[in-house]
């Protein structure tokens, strides 16, 4: 049991970062990023080529990993989405708007790094023993730099003004635009800061195992269950339901030996908590839903 | 000739799925991401049947057509009153937990190892796959004209209130929520007949198959040909699918490293022609030229 708990710690980090991201989108600018799976993978292919080509040690390529990432997220916002928002493209249709530049992307990284996959190298890895469980010093590492991350963030939107800034323009817009926020800036830092955590959790999710052109669009769909899970658009809500995301995948695989079931598992519990959300009173959902942003927002 | 079939009815198949996903969504608002896991359960409740079961082909059809049409409505009972997102990505769980299911069962899919000895529904010699394709083409017709009339009837009125205003729809008295189920039920066990007939075009099956590809491609064609149209995913299939498989795939002359990359190339085609219609013609090629609104 413990050993589940250590390994869905560890598998689950990179999850928790990346959903944060993702939450962060959605709380601002309201819609399903699908295109944010690209961000993830740009990350990890950043790493790759610092890494590997270049020979940068794996956490030396974290910083560009960064800062490539959130310009990338900023650009799909700046040149894709928020052209979409001002033509008033409806909730749907973002997400299948989404897709479509995923599918471009996608391929796009297919068509330049080949169909081979690649492996980032850790130099100077030693296993370690935590608790019985076997586990790689760049694991405890990545750990470490996960929570710091996520704490980080955390703080930026809780406890200072631009994040203040952040969650009044998500809760309430109109508000916020007369007490003189500037709408445009907030967004890109928004999309900024979600770029810069969806790469740090696409190198991550690399370092864990290999990287392929799948890397990030594998995690989207558990990204936006834990999204939903958590309460779309609150931070905190995101970091809870991924960590009991990681926990369950990790209990169910060591239970039934194959991942597999642990998905099919996840999905069939995300179907009845929607369930759940719904037969319960609106108050306790907006009291679940930290932020105020109610997915009951949403309805036809 | 035998790759013409097939990729004919592989294109048959997108506008059949394209249709049905049109009555779904553009005519009821119903945010169908799973499309591919009807079409799954279908396609592998037919070969599982005919194949382990021995069942006469027409009875497995029938019963496959049936079991999606269940797994529909036990699917719709339980989202079909949430919000369009929370639809949406239940529905893609729901395909996601079939593949997955695929790959796992293999007592009885044969998991990635595949399901062998599909036969034709009418079995004429070498001709098998031509009558089979005439099927498909009368189904998708069926779909077709059905979407056509549905434009004309007093029950096409009703889902497009449900569509446009579903608060209004019931204040009305129409029991809204038991018309949406019974109508997404019907339409999803449709995809499930059109996958059963897939099945049989391609023989042999593969969990690969069940990959949410197939989802985004019919999503595609509809947006890009007109998702509130009749003919939309006809439209959008010919200038997505069929404009790669029949005509740049046979005829156009690459170079090697380029085919190589065609299929690569051909899905950023396809990411590229979509985010640029939803940017300048939200509604689709044959939907005009106003503004999405927002639902």
């Amino acid at each position: 049991m413990i050993d589940a708990i250590v390994i869905g710690l560890i598998e689950s980090a990179p999850i928790i970062l990346a959903a944060v991201g993702f939450t962060l989108i959605y709380y601002l600018s309201g819609f399903i990023n699908i295109a944010y799976a690209e961000t993830l993978t740009v990350g990890a292919y950043v790493a790759v080529v610092f890494n590997t080509m270049l020979g940068w040690s794996f956490y030396a390529s974290l910083f560009p990993v960064a800062l490539l990432s959130g310009l990338f997220s900023v650009l799909t916002y700046l040149l894709v989405f928020r052209p979409a928002i001002n033509r008033g493209v409806g909730p749907v249709e973002m997400i299948v708007l989404g897709v479509g530049l995923s599918f471009l992307l996608r391929h796009a990284v297919r068509v330049g790094f080949g169909v081979e996959s690649y492996q980032i190298d850790l130099a100077g890895t030693s296993y370690l023993s935590v608790l019985g469980t076997g586990i790689t010093s760049s694991q405890i590492v990545s750990l470490a730099l996960v929570a710091m991350v996520a704490v980080g963030l955390y703080l930026l939107i809780y406890r200072t003004n631009q994040g203040g800034r952040i969650r009044a323009l998500a809760s309430n817009e109109p508000l916020a635009l007369v007490s003189g926020i500037d709408p445009r800036k907030v967004a890109v830092l928004v999309w900024f800061l979600a770029g810069i955590v969806g790469g740090l959790a696409g190198a991550f999710t690399a370092s864990f195992s290999f990287v392929d052109y799948e890397v990030g669009w594998d995690m989207i769909l558990i990204l936006i269950m834990i999204a939903i899970i958590g309460g779309i658009g609150s931070v905190r809500g995101a970091i809870i339901a991924g960590l009991a995301v990681g926990l369950v995948t990790a209990v169910v695989t060591l239970q039934t030996g194959s991942p597999i079931y642990a998905q099919v598992a996840l999905l069939a519990l995300f179907i009845l908590t929607l369930r759940l959300k719904k037969t319960l009173p609106l108050k306790k959902i907006l009291r679940l839903n930290l932020s105020g942003r109610s997915i009951l927002k949403w309805g036809s | 000739m035998a790759y013409t079939i097939f990729a004919a009815s592989s294109m048959v198949v997108y506008i059949a799925l394209g249709t049905l996903l049109h009555l779904q969504f553009g005519r009821t608002g119903m945010v169908n991401f799973g499309v591919v896991g009807f079409v799954g359960i279908g396609m592998y409740g037919f070969g599982i049947l005919v194949s382990r079961y021995e069942l006469p082909v027409v009875v497995a059809l029938v019963l496959a057509t049936l079991i999606t049409t269940l797994l529909a409505a036990i699917l719709g009972w339980l989202i079909l009153d949430l919000d369009g997102e929370a639809v949406l990505v239940a529905t893609l769980a729901f395909a996601t937990i079939v593949y997955y299911l695929t790959v796992t069962q293999k007592d009885l899919t044969g998991g990635v190892a595949g399901l062998g000895g599909i036969p034709y529904p009418i079995d004429v010699g070498l001709d098998s796959a031509l009558a089979l394709l005439v099927i498909l083409i009368f189904v998708a017709l069926l779909f077709l004209g059905y979407a056509h009339r549905l434009g004309r009837v007093p029950y096409g009125r009703l889902l497009a209130s449900i569509k446009d205003n579903e608060p209004l729809a019931r204040s009305l008295g129409k029991s809204t929520f038991r018309e949406k189920l019974i109508f997404f039920s019907i339409t999803s066990g449709m995809m499930g007949l059109v996958g059963a007939l897939y099945a049989s075009t391609n023989q042999f099956l593969v969990p690969r198959m069940l990959a949410a590809g197939l989802t985004f491609t019919v999503w595609i064609a509809l947006t890009l040909g007109g998702r509130a149209k009749v003919l939309g995913a006809v439209v959008g299939v010919l200038i997505s699918v069929a404009l790669f498989d029949l005509v740049i795939e046979p005829f156009l002359p690459v170079p090697r490293w380029v085919g190589a990359l065609m299929p690569d190339l051909q899905l950023m085609f396809y990411g590229l022609i979509l985010v640029t219609v939803i940017l300048f013609r939200p509604l689709g090629l044959l939907g005009g030229r106003q503004k999405a609104q927002r639902s």
